[in-house]
């Protein structure tokens, strides 16, 4: 439970209104990063099923086209989980450059559905942006839950 | 764990496998499925988005405060740097709004001898709701925000939502305790506007930028840049002449306007129930309800933006009045956009 909470919280940390002004505009993705992160380090304990769900929480309170959190996350999930064996000797800059690839298609896949399903191109800077941003925070974010993984590890 | 291989392993593994396959593929297609019943927007969705915002609602209440001191931080130090320059600006404006206030004034008075004599028809007092806003869903894809107050407070869907500096959006989903915001640079959202010098009526649609689109402007509208925009009041969704926001470029393809409010500076918004029902009202909704007794103590001239300090004897007027008033219009006051919504035909 403690992964699939730790993406909620990030959900509703981003959701945080912030005084910022380029902030305010473009969010990083914070709950992909973190499905990507438990995916890879825990696939046991996120599954596809909380995957799915934090999507659709995501999507109800953004306002967002249902579902399309949802999908993005799910493939998320699925591929990092059967990847993660790939990166367990591997340095952190391994990890970081695989999210920044993954994360760049998991973006243009909601670029695209959202767009598809509101019926309109949305615009493209935002979203630029909104990936350079994502890809620059994760080690932060990865930090994070690393703390977070190893005091799970001392409770069990 | 899974990793020692057993006779049980052998059996189950492949098994699950097999489960989390099936698993992996009914999840996809119900993601489709939700993208299908998303679109066809039925009442159900909206009701769950309602009910989500509400939950999330009483954390984001306390997430949002720690938020708010930051904002003020941030803020003073911005003020620290731009003292002078601000105070100079200040001085300057000042002197501007001395100057209208005394034409206000003066319009004031003239309207209400003119409505004396006309039998005018006077709108419906617009009651206001302050909330706090305690969630924004910033991002590339949407352009909303969560305000702390829901229908326990009298918010509907479809009001219009301001700040101090003009028209910030619209109630797109009411919770019991929150409810969500449309802000007007969100690529669902169309505003009814008004230029104001020049009385062309266009639609202001957003386009997820930070600058909205001016549409269905007529071939011989004039527009510059500089021009201010106000609600038009059309169609009933929003009171009439609250400022949106300043043209700030015209092209041959389009003409854009910035909005007039400073999105990461939104703090506290108010909710206007015009007591009109508007084009969004629910179909199924029973009659809608004539502004109750209770709006009337709170009663705000439409002109939002300006009010004059000593309202004296002119206190019971709570007709809407242009935020700047032109010059140009004394002559004809029927033609401010103070008449009723339904009255006026392009």
């Amino acid at each position: 439970m403690v992964p699939a909470f730790s993406v909620f919280v990030l959900l509703l940390i981003s959701l945080v209104p912030v005084g910022l002004p380029m902030v305010s505009t473009v969010t990083p993705a914070l709950t992909l990063m973190s499905v990507f992160y438990w995916s890879i380090n825990r696939p046991d304990l996120l599954t596809a099923l909380a995957a799915f769900i934090i999507g659709l929480v995501q999507d109800l309170l953004t306002g967002l086209p249902l579902g399309v959190s949802s999908l993005v996350l799910l493939i998320v999930q699925t591929l990092s989980a059967n990847q993660g064996r790939f990166f367990q000797n591997k340095s952190f800059a391994v990890l970081w450059w695989a999210f920044a690839l993954v994360a760049l298609a998991a973006l243009l896949v909601q670029w695209l559905f959202t767009s598809a399903l509101i019926g309109a191109l949305l615009p493209f800077k935002p979203l630029v942006t909104s990936y350079i941003l994502t890809a620059a925070l994760f080690p932060l974010i990865a930090w994070v839950l690393t703390r977070v993984q190893n005091g799970l590890l001392q409770h069990v | 764990m899974a990793q020692h291989g057993g006779p049980q392993q052998r059996i189950f593994s492949p098994l699950r496998t097999a489960v989390q396959r099936f698993a992996f593929i009914l999840l996809i297609v119900s993601t489709f499925g939700l993208m299908l019943l998303g679109k066809a927007d039925t009442v159900l969705i909206e009701r769950i988005r309602g009910a989500s915002t509400d939950l999330v609602s009483p954390i984001m209440n306390l997430a949002s405060r720690p938020a708010a001191t930051i904002n003020d931080i941030s803020a003073y130090i911005e003020n620290l740097a731009n003292l002078y320059e601000e105070n100079l600006r200040l001085r300057e404006e000042n002197h501007q709004l001395l100057a209208w206030q005394q034409v206000a004034r003066n319009l004031e008075h003239e309207n209400a001898r003119l409505r004396s004599i006309h039998s005018f028809a006077e709108p419906p007092a617009i009651h206001i709701i302050s909330a706090r806003v305690i969630a924004d869903m910033g991002g590339a894809y949407a352009h909303s925000m969560m305000i702390s107050a829901g229908s326990r407070e009298g918010v509907k869907k479809g009001q219009a939502v301001f700040a101090d500096e003009g028209l910030v959006g619209r109630v797109i989903n009411a919770g019991y305790q929150a409810s969500r915001i449309l802000l007007i640079t969100d690529i669902n959202s169309r505003v009814p506007v008004l230029i104001e010098n020049s009385r062309d009526r266009a639609f202001l649609s957003g386009d997820n930028s930070d600058r909205p689109v001016l549409n269905f402007l007529t071939a011989d509208a004039s527009v510059s840049p500089g021009d201010r925009v106000l609600t038009s009041g059309h169609g009933g969704a929003f009171p009439p002449g609250i400022p949106v926001g300043v043209v700030s470029s015209v092209s041959e393809t389009s003409v854009r306007v910035t909005p007039l409010y400073r999105r990461h500076q939104l703090e506290y918004l108010r909710v206007a129930d015009y007591g009109l029902d508007g084009i969004l009202a629910d179909p199924d909704r029973a009659i809608p309800q004539p502004p109750a007794a209770d709006a009337a103590p709170n009663p705000v001239p439409g002109g939002l933006g300006v009010r004059p300090l000593d309202l004296g004897d002119l206190n019971n007027i709570v007709t809407p009045v242009p935020v700047v008033p032109d010059l140009s219009l004394v002559p004809e006051p029927a033609q401010a956009p103070a008449t009723p919504p339904s009255g006026q035909t392009p």
